[in-house]
């Protein structure tokens, strides 16, 4: 028997033991060394071979992922472990470090119940990190810790015991105080998450040369830290591999400290889950129950030349096996499982006895599912949606360079936007010219790159466009919205929504999909008044609208072109057709006339449109522009240089310290201006510096340059180049 | 002046002498059809018929940009015409405001409306109509099914003992907000598909009387339980569709009689 089909079998036992899976995933800062450190699991647990394994890159699957030397998408395998006698079997993600792709982690966290974070021990705790262990977190998935390349500080840093144990425990501290400052809120998690060495949830080590310690495992092998630094020193690595090998020592502890499916399903369901937790599927949920109903959710869309569209996630209830004809949560009709697999490395093995409750699957058949959906036997209540917090900042233009491969493109394009969900297409079949909007600079270009790559479609792209948002700036007056016919009247005001309102709404945590109760609370939590709260009656976008009317007759009827007209008026704003974020808007009286006829949609939503596009107008809408943290490590003697790339584009220097013998500068600046800015800074710095940037949201654009804005943006979108006259204020 | 002219109900030999005549010396005509159209002719036979151009407009043209029409009757003789009488479930009172309030004189020439011919030609008395209604399609008003207040419209007639009128949605093509649709087609909703509606709805067992091309030489009015209703058909549009409430005798005389009613499904009949 081959070793592949061993472990395959091995697999196979332990799927049915829920109390000895795992599954994890691992997350960390670009570059901190993810890949490198899955790659020794695999080896550690005989997956691949030992020879030179860790520059391999097994995980890293796609070619561009390969020869950037980043992970892009989340890839999977599952893997055996044996620790204190019993065998585990564990179902590992690893996950994209870059920022743009922080959709996939998100996704990727649903699946798991632990999160092993990496934390590169010169670099320590980066903007990154802190971003993933929050995502962890909110998913309810209890992190660990692996401090990387901890090589460094012994042989190229010349670091002492004294000065390594302090820079140890300041990352220790930095990540502790994340966990702290999330869990302290989270009520459904009763034990201490902090993490620490005494209690064996923090690992060092190098994931370069293979080697790994946590306080049990020296107390396992008898080896001090002092032996660890000789050996280093020497460059004795072989040897230090050997006596203490990183892969038992992390496996070890995903294996005795995260929690196994019976333990964790029973908090996670609830976080993710708001159906009524007294129905069997909520008790199969619990229980893990491989007989139960089957509960399927689908983190990731992957597409496999042979096989098709492979969608992967996890069972929380049930067994799902090949033939099964199942729901996908947001369309109509079943779709039926052609086969189900697990992970091995790379590859996928099909397993005709399905995959039980508790498991991370590999199907294929659901041609309908998309990164998010609930597949399920019966019709129930969805999985909440999974939020990732980024909205696309950035918008390029592609189009086929032959017309021949336009259907082709268009299938493309349709596949990319299913498998990724931060990923916004728009198809233009009269013009050709298809938009697709991202995380970055960066993740458009991996996305065109594949397209031509993957499908062998040449295509042009333009030039990347920042996306845009408008925001009333103060209350507005009370607006008379009047239809075409005269017959009907909406009185209509803005004023702009309070930050933490729409941070909870970003958040999923007020959605129209929750128990109204439940809503009005977290709404009431973030600062809204109670009546306010009470009244709500749609959400869309970051934008609420408030039913203040009372007892209008037929109003409950005409909501639904209210909302239709609303949403129009709030998806194209007044100013150059941007999308309208963080508005509140009232509705505070209507009249109707009395045949359903005379207040239809012809009427209704024009009316209510027109309305609300003069009340923002009213409350001073303005354009607002994304803008990113930056932050650049760089040597002292380039520091000028470096916060010149920055003030030079509209940004802002808000920090400069030291760390180490590098300075560190904070800031933030516009991401239309940071187009281009990776090779301006390295001419800047001769390539001395290491950056990186994350989305920080929307801000208004100064006033001076609202105007030219946009009227730049109503050219591209071919819009009238004059602005209503009541907008005086630009 | 501004001449409102209704049409009548069938084809271009509906409208009144009256009318005919003020369509004669209009210097210019302008008709709607997104309200209710003629189905026994066209454009092309009416300006015929009259010896008249008639300038069609659409919903915007009438609703939101009457200027052109306004203009026009400043300091000319125009007529403003539609199928039926242009005041009644058309209500075009908006327009002779707003030329009122320009000083434009206005008169209005009456057309038969669906409203006489439902009570015409079914027998039932025009002193025991309640409000009247109008059935949209299912998908055109925003929500699932039949609209509450259509039902509650016909239920407070009822308790009232009173008939209830249903108009019938007619969609013209091209007049979605969203714009025409490939190959669309003007939609009329017909009485079966009305009776099957409010059967499921509401309630198969009431009686409805079905109206089909009210003002043409041969008109098809019958009336049965709403559930066999919905499951017949009644032929070209246009359709209407009455919910009686209680019957007088003569009414329920005229409902067995005239529109082929059988009696057992009139509960007040003696």
């Amino acid at each position: 028997m081959g070793r592949r089909k061993k472990i395959v079998q091995e697999c196979e036992e332990l799927m049915d033991e829920p109390e000895q899976i795992r599954n994890i995933a691992i997350a960390a800062h670009v570059d901190h060394g993810k890949t490198t450190l899955t790659d020794n699991l695999l080896a550690g647990a005989g997956m691949i071979a030992d020879a030179d394994e860790a520059t391999q890159l097994v995980m890293d699957t796609e070619e561009d992922e390969q020869e950037r030397g980043i992970t892009i998408d989340a890839a999977n395998v599952s893997m055996t472990h044996e620790y204190e006698d019993e065998n585990h079997l564990i179902n590992l993600i690893d996950t994209p470090g870059h920022v743009d792709f922080g959709g996939d982690v998100t996704r990727a966290m649903r699946a798991v119940d632990g999160a092993l974070v990496v934390v590169d021990a010169v670099e320590g705790a980066m903007p990154q990190t802190e971003t993933v262990v929050r995502q962890a977190l909110r998913e309810g998935v209890k992190p660990a810790l692996f401090i990387n390349k901890v090589d460094r500080l012994i042989s190229e840093l010349q670091e002492g015991p004294e000065e390594m144990q302090q820079r140890l425990q300041d990352v220790i501290a930095d990540v502790n105080e994340l966990i702290r400052g999330m869990t302290e809120e989270m009520d459904d998690i009763e034990e201490d998450w902090t993490v620490s060495v005494e209690e064996g949830t923090v690992g060092f080590g190098s994931a370069l040369y293979k080697w790994g310690v946590s306080l049990p495992s020296m107390q396992r092998t008898g080896m001090s830290f002092g032996d660890i630094i000789e050996l280093e020193q020497d460059h004795k690595r072989q040897e230090l591999h050997e006596r203490t090998p990183l892969s038992d020592v992390v496996l070890d502890m995903v294996a005795e400290h995260f929690p196994n499916p019976l333990k964790a399903q029973p908090f996670r369901v609830p976080r993710i889950w708001r159906g009524d937790d007294e129905s069997d599927i909520a008790e199969d949920m619990r229980t893990v129950n491989r007989d139960g109903d089957i509960v399927f959710m689908a983190t990731d869309i992957g597409m496999d030349p042979h096989a098709g569209e492979i969608v992967t996630g996890r069972v929380f209830s049930g067994t799902l096996e090949k033939g099964q004809e199942l729901y996908v949560s947001g369309t109509a009709g079943k779709n039926r499982v052609q086969s189900v697999g697990i992970y091995m490395g790379g590859e996928r093995e099909e397993l005709d006895r399905g995959v039980p409750a508790g498991n991370v699957a590999a199907v294929t058949g659901l041609k309908d599912a998309i990164a998010g959906s609930t597949v399920s036997d019966k019709e129930m209540t969805p999985f909440e949606s999974i939020e990732h917090i980024s909205e696309p900042v950035i918008t390029k233009s592609v189009e086929a360079k032959s017309m021949d491969d336009l259907p082709k493109l268009i299938k493309t394009l349709q596949q990319v936007a299913k498998e990724d969900p931060t990923i916004r297409v728009e198809i233009n079949e009269d013009t050709g010219e298809h938009l697709i909007s991202g995380q970055g600079e960066l993740h458009l270009e991996v996305i065109t790159q594949r397209i031509q790559k993957n499908q062998g479609i040449p295509v042009q792209t333009g030039e990347p466009i920042v996306v845009y948002r408008e925001q009333p700036q103060e209350a507005s007056r009370e607006v008379e919205g009047v239809s075409p016919n005269r017959h009907n009247k909406f009185y209509i005001t803005v004023e702009p929504m309070a930050d933490d309102i729409v941070e909870t709404i970003q958040r999923g945590e007020a959605s129209m999909s929750m128990p109204e109760l439940e809503r009005r609370e977290a709404l009431q939590d973030a600062g809204m008044d109670k009546d306010t709260s009470q009244n709500v009656e749609h959400i869309h976008g970051t934008n609420i609208l408030i039913d203040d009317t009372k007892g209008i007759q037929h109003l409950n009827e005409t909501m639904e072109l209210v909302i239709e007209g609303l949403e129009e008026a709030l998806d194209d704003g007044p100013l150059a057709a941007e999308p309208v974020q963080g508005a509140l808007l009232r509705l505070h009286d209507a009249r109707l006339h009395e045949d359903t006829i005379h207040r239809g949609p012809a009427q209704v939503i024009p009316a209510v449109r027109d309305a609300v596009h003069r009340a923002l107008i009213d409350g001073e809408v303005r354009l607002l522009e994304p803008i990113q943290d930056v932050r650049i490590d760089v040597p002292s003697e380039h520091m000028g240089n470096a916060s010149g790339e920055i003030q030079g584009r509209r940004g802002r220097v808000d920090d400069m310290y030291q760390e180490g013998d590098l300075m560190v500068i904070e800031g933030i600046a516009p991401v239309e201006e940071m187009i281009g800015f990776s090779s301006d800074i390295r001419s800047a710095t001769e390539g001395r510096a290491s950056w990186n940037t994350e989305n920080a949201g929307f801000r208004v654009l100064v006033d001076n340059l609202q105007r030219e804005k946009i009227m730049e943006i109503r050219e591209r979108k071919g819009m009238k180049l004059e602005l209503p006259q009541s907008i005086d204020y630009i | 002046m501004l001449t409102f002219i209704g049409l009548g109900l069938w084809n271009e030999r509906s409208v009144t002498v009256e009318g005919r005549e003020a369509l004669r010396v209009a210097d210019r005509v302008f008709a709607e059809f997104y309200t209710s159209r003629l189905a026994g002719t066209t454009v092309e036979a009416l300006e015929a018929h009259h010896g008249a151009d008639i300038e069609v407009r659409d919903r915007a043209g009438v609703e939101q940009d009457p200027s052109a029409i306004l203009d026009a009757a400043e300091d000319g003789e125009i007529a403003f015409c539609t199928a039926g009488d242009t005041m009644i479930s058309t209500t075009h009172v908006d327009l002779r405001v707003r030329a009122a309030e320009r000083s434009i004189d206005t008169r209005v020439i009456h057309g038969v409306t669906a409203q006489s011919a439902a009570s015409s030609l079914t027998g039932l008395q025009n002193y025991r109509f309640g409000k009247a209604v109008t059935l949209p399609f299912e998908y055109a008003h925003g929500a699932e099914g039949t609209p509450q207040s259509v039902i509650d419209g016909i239920e407070a007639n009822r308790e009232r003992g009173l008939h209830t009128l249903v108009y019938l949605d007619i969609k013209v093509a091209g007049s979605s907000p969203a714009g025409p649709a490939e190959g669309e087609s003007d939609e009329y909703m017909t009485a079966d598909h009305a009776a099957a509606a409010l059967a499921r709805d509401w309630d198969e067992d009431a009686v409805g009387v079905a109206v089909a091309r009210a003002g043409s030489p041969e008109p098809v009015v019958a009336a049965d339980a709403l559930g066999v209703l919905g499951e017949r058909e009644f032929g070209e549009p246009l359709h209407m569709l009455v919910i009686p409430g209680e019957l007088h005798h003569l009414e329920a005389e005229a409902l067995a009689t005239l529109a082929g009613c059988p009696r057992d499904v009139l509960p007040s009949f003696e």
